[in-house]
């Protein structure tokens, strides 16, 4: 049944695949298809490391396009590529697909043949290096079986985003902001503007002047206001929003640093010398001073106000302490 | 203009009397001992930093002798509520001196029962 195949470099494994289906009904043949493309894939990939001309990528970054499709014509769309029109074991695949699916055959088999005419047309202007409009592909594409016809869409489209990932994007982006249907994407500059974006409105700015200081009968006012305005919350989110106002729940995202107001440098905090300007420079006691002083410099809870009166503390208990120190 | 006075108006209120909602208050404490244990935490709390200072001076090998002995006799002479050592951590709820888990501050018998009606969040009984 199947015919000898042209050699070509990527062709052998296949050959060989081709050729050994001779006398298996087609649904055997199917699966050994999909069995030997799984070892074709990892070759395939082995080959583009070893190769590294932008040509023959490109070659096989078709080749691997329809390698990542799950589903047969894998197999048959790679035949395309080498022959231009469709071969006949491009159509005996089809039809061996159609027959094992559950569907209508024949309409399948036509489906699937036409999929891969226009998937043929779409690896042909890439390779002359036209622009490619998927959505115009997709949407000429009638949607009606689910699995084969669906999966080859979506994989078109994804065939061609990748291979425009080349170097063809910028070109793809403005040819598709000019050329693209008027119902799908519009361009940026298009259309009229809206102006919520205008810079420096001052207009609130009037709004709000300054009050004099409110009078009892004012907060009274403003006292019943609340009592009458504040419902019971709805739900649970009010309820937080209530409990986040009254300070009983705190402010996410977390503020470590919340009720701390800490406006010293941190100079202030280590070096602390400066104020013990009021003890003895020799003796025990500056020698104490000065160890606490270092413990307090590394201190990073205590505010630079505690720090100081914890030193004066200590100036005054000393100073108290004067006449016990001088009969030492 | 009416409304931004009123805004204002309204957001001092705010600020100044919290809005009314219903809480569970607990008004008393359980019994007398979590009264003094209380009143040992607020003292503890107001000699904290002076106890700190003098234990300082107190365990030196540097100052005098003299002097670290005046420190002894001065701490010594401050209320003895004020002490830490005094603090017992009592259960929250029934005041259980003993079988007191920290995390919750709750005894084990309270906890238990909350963690039996789902009251308590992420305790789950150990299963394995």
């Amino acid at each position: 049944k199947d015919k000898d195949k042209s050699a070509s470099k990527d062709s052998t494994p296949e050959g060989a695949a081709k050729r050994q289906d001779g006398a298996e009904t087609p649904k055997q043949q199917l699966l050994d298809i999909i069995g030997n493309m799984k070892v074709e894939v990892s070759y395939r990939k082995k080959l583009q490391q070893l190769k590294a001309s932008e040509n023959k990528k490109r070659a096989m970054n078709k080749l691997e396009g329809p390698d990542n499709e799950g589903s047969v014509p894998q197999g048959i769309t790679e035949d395309t590529q080498r022959g231009r029109p469709l071969n006949p074991e491009l159509v005996k695949a089809a039809s061996a697909v159609a027959s094992s699916l559950p569907r209508n055959k024949k309409q399948t088999e036509s489906e699937l043949l036409a999929q891969l005419r226009r998937h043929e047309e779409t690896t042909d202007k890439q390779r002359k290096g036209g622009t490619i409009n998927i959505r115009d592909v997709i949407s000429e594409m009638t949607i009606k079986r689910q699995s084969p016809n669906h999966r080859e869409v979506r994989m078109s489209g994804r065939i061609s985003l990748q291979l425009d990932e080349d170097g063809q994007r910028l070109r793809r982006e403005r040819s598709s902001a000019q050329s693209m249907d008027s119902r799908r994407y519009l361009s940026l500059k298009v259309g009229k503007r809206l102006n919520i974006f205008t810079k420096a409105s001052t207009e609130p700015e009037h709004a709000l002047k300054t009050v004099s200081s409110p009078t009892i009968w004012d907060l009274e006012f403003a006292k019943e206001v609340a009592a009458v305005t504040a419902q019971p919350p709805r739900n649970g989110f009010e309820e937080m929003i209530q409990w986040t106002k009254e300070g009983i729940l705190w402010e996410f995202p977390i503020d470590n640093e919340v009720g701390m107001e800490d406006d010293a440098e941190f100079h202030e905090h280590i070096f602390l010398d400066k104020h013990l300007e009021g003890f003895p420079k020799e003796g025990p006691i500056r020698h104490f001073m000065e160890l606490v002083i270092c413990g307090l410099s590394k201190n990073p809870y205590l505010s630079v106000k505690q720090k100081v009166e914890h030193i004066e503390w200590f100036q005054k208990y000393f100073e108290e302490k004067k006449e016990l120190l001088q009969e030492i | 203009m009416a409304a931004a006075a009123l805004c204002w108006a309204l957001r001092a209120a705010r600020q100044v009397l919290p809005l009314p909602c219903p809480r569970q208050v607990r008004s008393y404490h359980v019994d007398w001992r979590m009264l003094r244990d209380v009143k040992r935490r607020k003292t503890a709390y107001e000699y904290a930093d002076e106890r700190l200072r003098i234990n300082a001076i107190r365990k030196n090998s540097i100052l005098p002798k003299e002097l670290q002995e005046a420190a002894d006799k001065e701490i010594a002479a401050l209320p003895r509520d004020s002490c830490p050592v005094r603090i017992r951590n009592r259960c929250v709820l029934t005041s259980r001196p003993r079988g007191v888990k920290r995390r919750w501050r709750l005894s084990r018998i309270v906890f238990r029962h909350f963690a039996d009606h789902a009251q308590m969040s992420g305790v789950q009984r150990a299963m394995w």
